[in-house]
């Protein structure tokens, strides 16, 4: 379903670890924590010869098959201090397959974009189970019911967090607004940041209503990333990523998020003629250039360091920075009325309609 | 006021003396293995050079890639216990855990994790267990540990863990090096313990080269205070280094183009500096560099310090030049042996500086030794290497347009008058020596990169804080109290946490401190 569908990784060994993170850093949309971290955990968790993680698309497990999705939730700066156990996530995993009983039969990918991509691969070979082709975002959200199974009606609960001294709270049930409010408590309570298992789901609803091979769409384009020519343009760079080049241009004036309301970045073209405003909270959620709104949430916005080319994270812009703006499609086609949920209202952002030149 | 600029490069020892905006001298001798000898030699051309009294000298500063070049080579390196609290924590990663094999083993492979660490909040993960440290600590020792570099989870927001340890450490080992993660590095756990077991290791060598250093300049007959470059372009006293020395690794390209934009009178620009080995192109953004966006990894282990954003190519005045097929040159050099092995001194190596000579670009060594070199070879040489610093420069710059480009360097006679994507190619007076230009203008810095607790109604007080502790730090790294000005502030709030945890990171600078009866002395002209 997307560019890079035919490609698809059966399997995950040290030698995909690059490029999933690649991808994963791309696909966050200036978001979703810092890949690095877990691909440290992760190249530990598959250094012995030949240990691979098995990928499934859920279409490939029988239909009751139970699939629990893994990641982390909490804060990146508090992640960065504290680090990730992959214990904690297996336990986390475990808590709720005891709580509903049976057996899992797979690992799901909340959100492909930034480190929870990689943090669902880890705790499947921590448990030694595969991990599903897909996930449940496209992207990365911020919001635990940013979710295509949440639009679809399934509920994240039953759901467990699990603290870096295996304190464990297994939440049986929740409204949505409910379990949003449970995890950030909890999260805080726990430090800051916790290991999370949620959206307990059968391997039929997943493949009905899962966004499908975002694993292999996010080695795909990781790929394509890390074998570009450094000396090519912007432009080529796009084409080579399936993106579009939205801006080039100087990070001139940054207003940081504040008490959930979006903080945006102004930019400013080599020339000085344009200028461009780039919305953030933790993620890039729309672009617009001298007015007109060219990109907005679900699609994913890539910051580009001019130079190194690193993608860069909201947290890591810096007045002065030369950037390079890209679109990337959702991986996911969202259906009609769910803007409030997932497009540029959800986050407070008033903005004329999305236009694509 | 007189001040005397030294660069200690890998290549060559660079040494200026410059009154005020003048630069009154400037000589260039082989850096020595020892590193003084070539100090030596270059005070001794500069007394060559400009007649001056080595007692006026008001201040010497010096920029050396001595530190950063022993963590490169895995030498001389001192066997460092790195120690971390954090337990129940962060045992999935623990310390050293990324570093390259030959690195490891260099320092003697002794991580170890105790219990501990804080929260954001400032609360404890686990409480110091001091007998667990104390059996540590023994390991360590008996292991052959002989430094010791702490770090603890959120030592920025409290450092009461790793200063516990290094009460006990001072108390059983007296005397021993002890490195604190908290007065190092910047939030990131990783990062800033890599950080300080780089500088806990290179702690041996700092103590011996500091000592030859001040040693050095006293035999010269200067009396002044004596400075190192720090990364961010700033200046610390050489007791400071001593205890810092991971703090000089990025001050070759800083001080590089910051001698540029002062020689070349441009504040926006970019700087390419060939040295013997590379070629290092960066951007001068208002007379500083532009800093990178993203970690910088050295010799293979990731910090997280901030370094100015530079991008290399591995051609320099001693690339060895090859021609099978097409012109090759570099990445191989003869680095600091360019005036033994170069074909114009008598070597038997064809150079990039060989070239240049061959062209009639430069005027060194004895120019009948590459009469013979072909004009085609020369030529087709010199356009590959234009061709590859074009490239570098296209991919630093931010404009389509053309910029102006300040060639410094030993190596820049190899960059041609027209650069593609270039403006305009200035080749500054006294370019060869921008590194020790760039050092000896420098001012003291100071930085702080903490994480504070801002209750409501508390947000000027705790920047005051923040503001004093960085001026604190600027007095202790050398600066004259009083002089001491805040030139950066940030504030950025922690996403996602409640309690208005606020990352706040400010830097000062302020006049080097040199005492009144220096300072009078200073006014002569020589």
């Amino acid at each position: 379903m997307t560019r890079f569908g035919p490609d698809v990784l059966r399997g995950i060994a040290v030698e995909h670890i690059d490029a999933l993170a690649a991808g994963a850093a791309l696909l966050g949309s200036g978001g979703g924590g810092d890949v690095a971290l877990g691909s440290h955990l992760l190249r530990r968790a598959l250094a012995p010869a030949g240990r691979r993680v098995e990928v499934v698309p859920a279409a490939g497990l029988p239909p009751g098959a139970l699939v629990v999705h893994a990641g982390v939730v909490g804060a990146p700066d508090v992640l960065a201090e504290r680090l990730l156990a992959p214990g904690d996530l297996a336990r986390a995993v475990e808590a709720v397959v005891g709580h509903l009983g049976g057996d899992l039969a797979a690992v799901g990918v909340i959100e492909i974009g930034g480190l929870n991509a990689v943090a669902a691969v880890l705790t499947a070979a921590h448990l030694g189970v595969p991990v599903v082709d897909g996930d449940l975002m496209g992207r990365a959200f911020p919001g635990i019911n940013q979710t295509t199974a949440a639009v679809a009606g399934h509920p994240a609960a039953p759901l467990a967090l699990v603290g870096p001294a295996a304190d464990t709270v297994v939440v049986p049930a929740a409204s949505p607004a409910m379990a949003e409010a449970l995890i950030r408590s909890c999260a805080a309570t726990m430090g800051g940041a916790a290991s999370l298992a949620m959206y307990p789901l059968t391997a039929a609803v997943l493949a009905a209503h899962g966004v499908r091979s975002s694993l292999s769409a996010c080695h795909a384009l990781g790929t394509a990333y890390l074998t570009r020519d450094p000396a090519a343009g912007a432009r080529a760079l796009a084409a080579r990523l399936g993106a579009r080049l939205l801006f080039e241009g100087r990070v001139d004036e940054i207003r940081p998020p504040l008490a959930g309301s979006p903080g945006c970045t102004t930019l400013t073209s080599p020339d000085g003629g344009a200028t461009a405003r780039l919305d953030h909270q933790e993620e890039f959620l729309a672009v617009t250039l001298d007015g007109v709104t060219v990109a907005g949430t679900p699609d994913i916005i890539v910051a580009l360091a001019v130079g190194s080319g690193a993608p860069l994270r909201a947290d890591q812009l810096r007045p002065g920075h030369s950037l390079v703006l890209l679109g990337l499609p959702a991986l996911h086609t969202w259906p009609p009325g769910t803007a409030a949920l997932v497009g540029p209202p959800a986050f407070g952002l008033d903005l004329e309609a999305v236009t694509t030149p | 006021m007189l001040r005397l600029g030294i660069d200690v490069g890998g290549t060559n020892t660079d040494a200026v003396l410059i009154d005020g905006n003048r630069v009154l001298a400037a000589t260039k001798a082989p850096t020595s293995p020892d590193v003084t000898t070539g100090i030596v030699t270059a005070i001794a051309g500069l007394k060559q050079a400009a007649e001056f009294d080595p007692a006026a000298v008001a201040a010497v500063m010096i920029g050396t890639t001595h530190f950063i070049n022993a963590l490169v080579e895995g030498d001389r390196l001192a066997p460092t216990a790195a120690i971390r609290f954090g337990l129940p924590a962060t045992s999935a990663l623990p310390p050293l855990v990324d570093w390259p094999d030959r690195l490891r083993t260099a320092i003697g492979e002794h991580s170890h994790l105790c219990h501990g660490g804080h929260e954001y909040d400032g609360s404890r993960i686990a409480d110091f267990d001091e007998r667990e440290f104390r059996a540590v600590l023994e390991r360590a020792v008996e292991a052959g540990a002989r430094s010791f570099a702490l770090s603890s989870v959120f030592s920025p927001v409290n450092a009461e863990f790793e200063q516990r340890a290094a009460e006990i450490i001072a108390e059983e080992l007296p005397g021993r090096p002890i490195s604190l993660s908290h007065e190092i590095g910047r939030m990131g756990l990783l990062g800033r313990e890599n950080a300080t077991v780089i500088n806990a290791a290179l702690r041996e060598l700092a103590e011996h080269v500091a000592a030859g250093l001040t040693r050095t300049v006293a035999e010269a007959g200067i009396s002044a205070p004596l400075f190192l470059s720090q990364n961010d372009g700033t200046l610390m006293d050489v007791d400071y280094a001593r205890r810092y020395p991971v703090a000089t690794f990025a001050s070759g390209p800083t001080n590089s183009m910051r001698g540029a934009a002062f020689l070349s009178r441009q504040a926006d620009c970019a700087v390419m500096d060939v040295g013997g080995t590379t070629t290092d192109v960066g951007i001068l953004q208002n007379g500083f560099p532009r800093e990178a966006s993203t970690d910088v990894s050295v010799a293979g282990v990731q910090t997280n310090f901030r370094m100015p954003d530079v991008l290399s190519v591995g051609i320099g005045g001693g690339s060895h030049v090859t021609h099978e097929g097409g012109p090759r040159v570099g990445p191989k050099s003869v680095g600091s042996r360019l005036t033994e092995r170069a074909l114009v001194f008598g070597g038997d190596q064809l150079t990039a500086t060989d070239l240049a000579v061959a062209a009639g670009l430069a005027d060194i060594g004895d120019r009948d030794r590459v009469a013979h070199l072909g004009k085609d070879l020369v030529r087709a040489g010199l356009d590959h290497i234009a061709e590859r610093m074009a490239e570098v420069v296209d991919r630093m710059r931010i404009s389509p347009d053309p910029v102006p480009v300040v060639a410094v360097g030993g190596g820049s006679i190899l960059v041609p008058d027209r650069l593609a994507g270039a403006s305009r190619v200035d080749r500054p007076e006294h370019y060869a020596v921008a590194n020790a230009i760039g050092a000896a203008i420098a001012e003291v810095g100071g930085e702080v990169d903490r994480v504070f607790s801002v209750q409501p109604g508390r947000r000027d007080a705790v920047l005051d804080e923040a503001r004093q502790e960085a001026v604190d730090r600027t007095v202790a790294a050398g600066a004259r109290p009083g002089s001491v000005r805040v030139v950066d502030i940030e504030e950025v709030p922690l996403a996602y946490l409640p309690g208005n945890a606020t990352r706040v990171r400010v830097k000062a600078v302020g006049e080097l401190s040199l005492g009144d009866s220096l300072g009078e002395l200073g006014d002569n002209d020589a």
